[in-house]
């Protein structure tokens, strides 16, 4: 099972989006919101290189934005 | 051949589906996503019968109101690249490469962010260069930023900033803020928020991420730069109308014209209603009721034959 953690905000409607696809195929997230939480918002930057949420690891591999094709060829779903 | 495609599942084309399908006329709808624009929006206050909605929660509503008709064949993954005129209708090609025949065509497409079309506006997009405030203000938390922009959503980008960021400029172009003065004034009395007017930017500076901004005062004439490292851009729409340019009439911001009676388009058979066209206002309101508008002219158009 890939570890896999998502950066957001809780107005980031691509967000919910992408926390949505995860529950709906039955794959388990762990979530950090980087409006509270500083100390992931500069990890998520160093991981990245980006400023915009969502930022998604699976097993090391950066997805950024709502990215179904990126995050399914990172699952090896398709 | 279907009586009629609709292209885009804003609230115009949902909207547009559901009269389409009660009608029994043969439709298919083609969008790569649901809820429009708003989609990101936090919240919507002025969508008629809910009195506070998140954009996500509406287009949640409009994609099941639209999939609860059984009168409607919908592509959900799809956009349109290519229209062009057949013998009797249209025929439309998709990214995805599929291609459909119809007799009439309804064009709800929408519009899509302006961009400043400066230097390191592309190089820093992600790395401090914003066009989702609501989705990306928290990630500024104690950070000095610029809004550009000087109607209603960059107000509402100051506002989404205003918990966050230590310091907002507000960069307007003209010598004027065109924005609702109630929001106006809010955003001017706060003492985090800077206005700087007849201000035109020029570069996004950075190196791995945005850390300032050049710009020209247009009444002194003289180059200023801002140290900052956010960039938010609210600058206006841009009609998603090119793949249809060849065909129907546009105006010179390049939205559909169409006749404000029926939503016709300059070409016989074309429809076109919400933020594509020439319509004076955006907004979902008004979108659903012009695309509902074109459907019953459609409607009457396929009884004449």
């Amino acid at each position: 099972m890939a570890k896999i953690t998502i950066y957001s905000t809780p107005s980031c409607m691509y967000c919910k989006m992408a926390k949505e696809f995860f529950t709906k195929n039955n794959i388990a997230y762990s979530e950090h919101d980087i409006a509270v939480d500083d100390a992931a918002r500069d990890e998520m930057l160093a991981k990245s290189g980006q400023m915009g949420v969502p930022v998604i690891d699976i097993d090391g591999k950066i997805v950024v934005g709502f990215d179904r094709g990126a995050i399914e060829a990172a699952l090896g779903m398709k | 051949m279907r009586d009629l495609i609709i292209i885009g599942g804003g609230p115009g084309g949902v909207s547009a589906g559901i009269y389409a399908a009660r009608k029994k006329i043969k439709t298919l709808l083609i969008t790569d996503g649901f809820g429009g624009q708003s989609m990101i929006s936090a919240e919507i206050g002025n969508w008629i019968g809910d009195q506070s909605i998140s954009g996500y929660d509406l287009a949640k509503k409009m994609e099941e109101h639209l999939r609860a008709q059984e009168e409607i064949e919908i592509v959900d993954d799809d956009g349109v690249c290519v229209v062009q005129k057949i013998d009797g209708g249209f025929s439309v090609v998709t990214k995805n490469g599929k291609i459909f025949e119809t007799k009439y065509l309804l064009i709800t497409s929408g519009s899509h962010r302006r961009k400043l079309d400066i230097p390191g506006e592309h190089e820093f997009d992600g790395k401090g260069v914003v066009y989702c405030s609501t989705c990306d203000a928290p990630i500024f938390k104690n950070k000095t930023v610029a809004v550009i922009g000087g109607g209603n959503s960059a107000l509402e980008s100051v506002i989404d900033l205003l918990p966050y960021a230590s310091k907002i400029y507000l960069l307007v172009r003209s010598e004027i803020i065109r924005g609702d003065s109630v929001t106006q004034d809010k955003v001017r009395q706060h003492p985090n928020v800077e206005v700087v007017l007849n201000a035109t930017p020029q570069e996004v500076i950075g190196d791995k991420f945005v850390t300032g901004l050049r710009y020209k005062d247009m009444k002194g004439g003289e180059i200023k730069d801002l140290a900052l490292e956010g960039v938010f851009v609210e600058i206006g729409l841009i009609p998603n109308s090119d793949f249809i340019k060849d065909i129907v009439a546009r105006d010179d911001y390049g939205a559909i014209v169409v006749d404000s009676k029926t939503q016709e388009t300059s070409c016989a058979g074309i429809w076109a209603a919400g933020d594509v066209t020439d319509v004076l206002y955006k907004q979902n309101n008004i979108s659903a009721g012009d695309a509902i508008k074109a459907v019953l002219n459609i409607s009457d158009c396929l009884k004449k034959q």
